[in-house]
């Protein structure tokens, strides 16, 4: 069996159409890429459309609402198709997962995959509004990315797990990638940090996303992802998450 | 690839599978501990991070919902206790609180600490006690 086959990519309902743009927000640090995606996901009333399973998953199922849900969630609308978790992905599924999903994306012709997460940031409590750092596969993508709203390069530095595995698949596959990060805790839920890459987001994509509601519950959405952030620490130790707080070694 | 081969890597891979099941087993086992002993006492362990630097120890937990006027700080001299009521309307969370007791990685100075809460984070920042002779250098 190939790596590529333990993953399977379910779509209930057609997921197609041009220029599609594919948002992950798989946990990781300050469970940024999560409640952003999630957020985006509600506000723009997207529709579940697919699921995501895995012989790497453990056995569970989520209940919400006394309906059953998949861990792994594809929700669609118009050209927006976004991913969440969850649950943090296993480390034994990251490479795998990577490689299935980037293979899905580039059959469906995507225009863009971007995943979101935080950049590890020791000072964050001294910082009012989270700076966001881009990252594209290509130049071209960066510059553009950088010269939307003032974002920050990412210049140095590692990018730990799957977010980390889908810029390289993508870039070893032709798709055209990028990362979005925002300053956030590493092991707190920061609904802040994912307010700003909201704002960010929503600008990129020319649709309005009013990040208020989502400031005002953070304190309530801070204490109800506690258990998912500890299960995300825990997962991030053993991937080497903390690689991000170092720079690359340079010897010359 | 010989038969002997394949199955003596066939073993180590499952040797490695076994321990990986046998590490999930136990962090499992942390968190319904963990878990049941919050269920049991309505209490609420924050999470937090402790960092040691060469002159401070600092410890941060991440405390929504409280106030900073009701968060009861006591230091010891290798210890840090935090007690807050925790004032979020969530699923049972009525009348919970946050309680946090941690074992410092060095000693410190309690008349040295200092706090602030903001946003929802506690920071905590003592200096370490030093005890012991200055030695000249020759």
């Amino acid at each position: 069996m190939s790596e590529a086959e333990e993953i399977s990519i379910v779509e209930v309902e057609p997921i197609q159409g041009r220029d599609l743009i594919f948002i992950e927000g798989f946990p990781d640090v300050g469970l940024v890429g999560a409640i952003a995606t999630s957020y985006i996901v509600d506000r723009l009333e997207m529709r579940e459309a697919g699921y995501i399973d895995a012989e790497l998953l453990p056995p569970l199922i989520s209940v919400r609402n006394e309906q059953i849900k998949e861990l792994i969630r594809i929700y669609y609308r118009d050209r927006i198709v976004a991913i969440v978790s969850d649950i943090p992905i296993p480390p034994p599924m990251i490479r795998p997962l990577s490689q299935s999903l980037v293979n899905w994306i580039k059959r469906k012709n995507g225009k863009l995959l971007i995943s979101v997460s935080g950049i590890p940031e020791p000072n964050r409590l001294d910082i009012e509004k989270p700076e966001i750092y881009v990252l594209g596969s290509r130049p071209e993508i960066t510059e553009m990315l950088v010269r939307l709203n003032g974002a920050n390069r990412f210049k140095d530095g590692f990018i730990a797990g799957i977010k980390g595995m889908l810029l390289r698949d993508a870039v070893r596959a032709g798709l055209d990638a990028a990362i979005i990060l925002a300053q956030a805790h590493y092991n707190y839920p920061d609904p802040g940090a994912a307010g700003q890459v909201v704002s960010y987001l929503s600008k990129f994509l020319g649709i309005e996303i009013d990040v208020k509601p989502l400031l005002e519950s953070a304190e309530e959405l801070r204490l109800r992802l506690r258990d998912l952030m500890m299960r995300t620490d825990q997962v991030m130790r053993g991937i080497q998450k903390s690689k991000e707080l170092e720079l690359p070694p340079v010897y010359l | 690839m010989e038969e002997w081969r394949r199955n003596i890597w066939r073993r180590i891979l499952e040797e490695f599978r076994r321990v990986e099941a046998e590490i999930s087993r136990m962090e499992d086992e942390f968190f319904r501990l963990m878990r049941e002993a919050e269920e049991r006492s309505g209490c609420i362990t924050p999470l937090y991070n402790v960092y040691e630097s060469g002159d401070e120890v600092r410890l941060t937990a991440d405390l929504p919902g409280a106030s900073k006027e009701e968060i009861g700080l006591i230091a010891g001299e290798d210890y840090l206790r935090i007690e807050a009521p925790c004032r979020s309307p969530l699923r049972g969370g009525e009348g919970r609180r946050y309680v946090l007791h941690v074992r410092l990685p060095a000693k410190i100075d309690p008349q040295s600490v200092k706090a602030r809460y903001k946003e929802g984070v506690l920071e905590v920042v003592a200096r370490k006690k030093i005890t012991g002779y200055r030695i000249r250098i020759e």
